[in-house]
């Protein structure tokens, strides 16, 4: 895949892998984030975000690197799709935030078993 | 690996002619206005803020819905841009495609007016 | 072009938008029951426009009619408007009627109708989401209470991650197989070329994001506490058709474009099948919440849905279908009983509550045994007919182990399920009767429990049905 002449200048410079990488970087810091932190909620939005960023990280390259558009396509929908997402989670941790008084991760424990 | 430094030669321009440009303004106003600082005029403004402080605080949830419905609404941007450049090959069906998008971010609006949800009070 | 293959879709979202827009310029009363009516009158004008919508596919190859796409919206929508109407008193009850629960109850199920039809991966993550998304809000919607707002909280982190590694693996398909049409990716698996370890992460990934929404093990972790939080009238919705639209997409995935990799995808299937039905009947045993019995119950239903894709034949697709089938009016019917469940203007959901139910109002009693039992698959009853394809699947496809844990688990289930039964007709009546049941309720329970009876009569319909739409699948 690398050979493609097709190719996007810059990628055809540096080449695929290390978009991929970038792209696994952030995907395993946003599910780490997700399950490590203990502290507040903003960071797990932060970090759900983080791993919409990587794939579409990854779409654009692969996009470039096959030279077919849809792969763009698809990341202006992600982009659509993760600014409701981010809304509506949003609005939700505000919902939660005057019931509970609190948006720390410990305290969303009401429901268990 | 010299082809891909030329292509981004003109993100470097961009760059030294912000930097100057935004130099000169301050170093500008620094030299040539005339200064008189007083409490009033040195305190925060725009959204309320101490601009040196502790960043952890609890602010007006108000804020909150602003940027909600601000997230919503810039995005249809990403899909205007697009949109305009292309719109020579897409013909009558693109151009309706995008209005009817319109008419739902419309929809939105109207419910979202309605609701209060732009009233600040 | 042909416009008119989703034109289902398209009326669906215009009467979505128009309800929004009478609901909010109605200034003198609460215009909830009204939206909920016309939100019903759109799911039939959809669901005839369903039936006679053409076959084919269109939109740049996004989009795509067949008989499989046909069954499965008919489906969502059945379950969808069962869902509607056991809102309408609830909600009001509850006083959390506001009409942007039908309309965002409108919006999850045009999403799932996207799901159903999605001929590419791209219309697959845009109608998951549209699915999802209104569906984090409902969770959320008794707003004023933690348990509904921790619910909602719960749902979207856990639901927002789980479309994060789906769309991260579809980026890996894409990148792999150099194209997103189902088609498309048909054409480059068959072509014998090796495969790429970046495929089958992708779809590794594809899978383990669609076993997050259908809450198989061990991905379920979110579903007891969303079922239990969420109110009662959401949780009707959430267990009903958002599940047969992820199995929809699970089903077209899996056989459409991933068909010739059946080896690949068939033993990951089976151990998770497996996992899900031994806990979905284990964990239920010691539950005291009705809803959070439902919640490890639907787990379990899951699993032996999933059992007829693991045998990946014709057979086995059919089995899942009429299991979704008979999975989805049991379902109704079991939470217009819990629905019921109130005493003195509250809502109950301990199973202790239902002491002595059979000599208080033997009419609820009975029809929530009947669909106890049906759940259990007891013959002559729906559920045992779905239990019974799925195992016959299994059998020919030579899965022995999957068939014998599918029994096993089931007489596990039998024996959660007879508690219930237990406390109905057996124990003492601790306080008095519940309230006088919603006319809502009655209807949506009576209908289903007709249908749960007397499946055996449509049984070859229904049958013949999904037949249809599994050889629509494979062809």
């Amino acid at each position: 895949m690398a050979t493609n002449t097709l190719m996007a200048p810059g990628l055809q410079a540096v080449g695929l892998g290390p978009y991929l990488t970038v792209g696994a970087i952030l995907l395993v810091l946003g599910v780490f984030g997700i399950f490590l932190n203990r502290k507040n909620i903003i960071i797990i939005m932060m970090s759900i975000e983080l791993i919409l960023l990587s794939a579409n990280l990854n779409l654009v390259a692969f996009s470039g690197a096959l030279n077919e558009l849809s792969g763009q396509v698809f990341t202006l929908f992600t982009l659509t799709v993760a600014a409701a997402e981010a809304a509506i989670g949003l609005a939700i941790v505000t919902v939660y935030f005057r019931n509970r008084g609190s948006i720390q991760v410990e305290d969303v424990t009401l429901m268990k078993g | 690996m010299h082809t891909l430094l030329t292509d981004y030669f003109p993100i470097l321009v961009f760059i030294v002619i912000a930097a100057g440009v935004s130099g000169a303004m301050l170093g500008g106003s620094l030299l040539a206005g005339w200064q008189k600082p007083y409490p009033e005029k040195v305190s925060a403004y725009e959204c309320g803020f101490e601009a040196f402080d502790d960043a952890r605080r609890r602010f007006d949830v108000r804020f909150y819905l602003v940027s909600i419905l601000f997230i919503i609404f810039d995005l249809e941007v990403a899909f205007l841009f697009p949109w305009a450049i292309s719109l020579g090959h897409i013909g009558m069906f693109g151009f309706l495609s995008m209005l009817a998008f319109l008419g739902v971010l419309t929809v939105g609006f109207v419910y979202e007016w309605c609701k209060g949800a732009l009233d600040w009070e | 072009m042909n416009w008119t293959l989703a034109l289902p879709e398209i009326v669906l979202s215009c009467s979505g938008l128009f309800i929004l827009l009478f609901g909010v310029l109605q200034k003198r009363s609460e215009p909830s029951f009204a939206c909920t009516m016309l939100t019903l009158v759109a799911f039939l004008v959809t669901g005839i426009l369903v039936v006679v919508a053409p076959d084919g596919a269109g939109y740049h190859g996004q989009f795509v009619n067949d008989g499989f796409s046909r069954f499965m919206k008919i489906l969502s929508l059945g379950a969808a408007g069962l869902a509607a109407i056991l809102s309408l008193d609830y909600n009001r009850q509850e006083k959390t009627a506001r009409f942007e629960f039908p309309v965002l109850l409108l919006f999850s199920t045009l999403g799932t109708l996207v799901m159903a039809s999605s001929a590419n991966l791209m219309t697959l993550y845009v109608g998951l989401e549209l699915q999802s998304l209104a569906i984090y809000i409902l969770c959320a919607f008794a707003r004023d209470e933690l348990t509904s707002a921790e619910a909602g909280l719960k749902y979207f982190v856990l639901g927002s991650l789980a479309s994060g590694l789906l769309l991260y693996g579809i980026s890996l398909v894409y990148g792999f197989a150099g194209t997103m049409e189902y088609a498309g990716l048909r054409q480059v698996l068959t072509g014998g070329a090796p495969l790429a370890a970046g495929l089958v992460i992708g779809l590794v990934f594809v899978i383990v994001g669609l076993a997050f929404k259908l809450s198989m093990a061990p991905f379920h972790m979110w579903t007891p506490d969303v079922y239990q939080g969420s109110p009662t009238s959401v949780t009707a919705f959430l267990a009903g058709a958002p599940k047969a639209a992820a199995f929809a997409l699970l089903l077209r995935v899996l056989a459409q474009p991933f068909g010739h990799l059946a080896g690949q995808w068939q033993l990951l299937i089976e151990i998770v099948a497996i996992a899900t039905m031994f806990l979905g009947s284990l964990a239920a045993i010691g539950q005291r919440d009705i809803k959070r019995l439902m919640a490890y119950s639907s787990i379990g239903h899951m699993g032996y849905a999933a059992m007829g894709i693991a045998s990946a034949t014709d057979a086995g697709i059919r089995g899942t279908l009429v299991y979704l089938a008979t999975y989805l009016i049991m379902n109704a019917g079991t939470f217009g009983c819990i629905l019921a469940m109130r005493r003195r203007g509250r809502a109950l959901t301990r199973i202790e509550d239902l002491a002595g139910l059979g000599r208080t109002d033997p009419t609820l009693a009975v029809l929530m045994a009947v669909f106890m039992f049906s759940m259990a698959g007891v013959p002559p009853l729906a559920g045992f007919f779905g239990k019974l394809m799925v195992f016959a699947a299994a059998v020919q496809a030579g899965l022995w182990v999957l068939a014998a844990v599918g029994v096993v688990t089931s007489v596990i289930g039998l024996f959660y399920y007879w508690r219930i039964v237990k406390v109905m007709f057996l124990d003492a009546p601790v306080a008095g009767a519940f309230d006088h049941r919603a006319p809502s309720l009655s209807f949506v329970s009576a209908v289903t429990g007709v249908a749960t009876v007397l499946f055996l009569l449509v049984l070859g319909p229904v049958t013949g049905a999904a037949q249809a739409a599994a050889a629509a699948l494979f062809g």
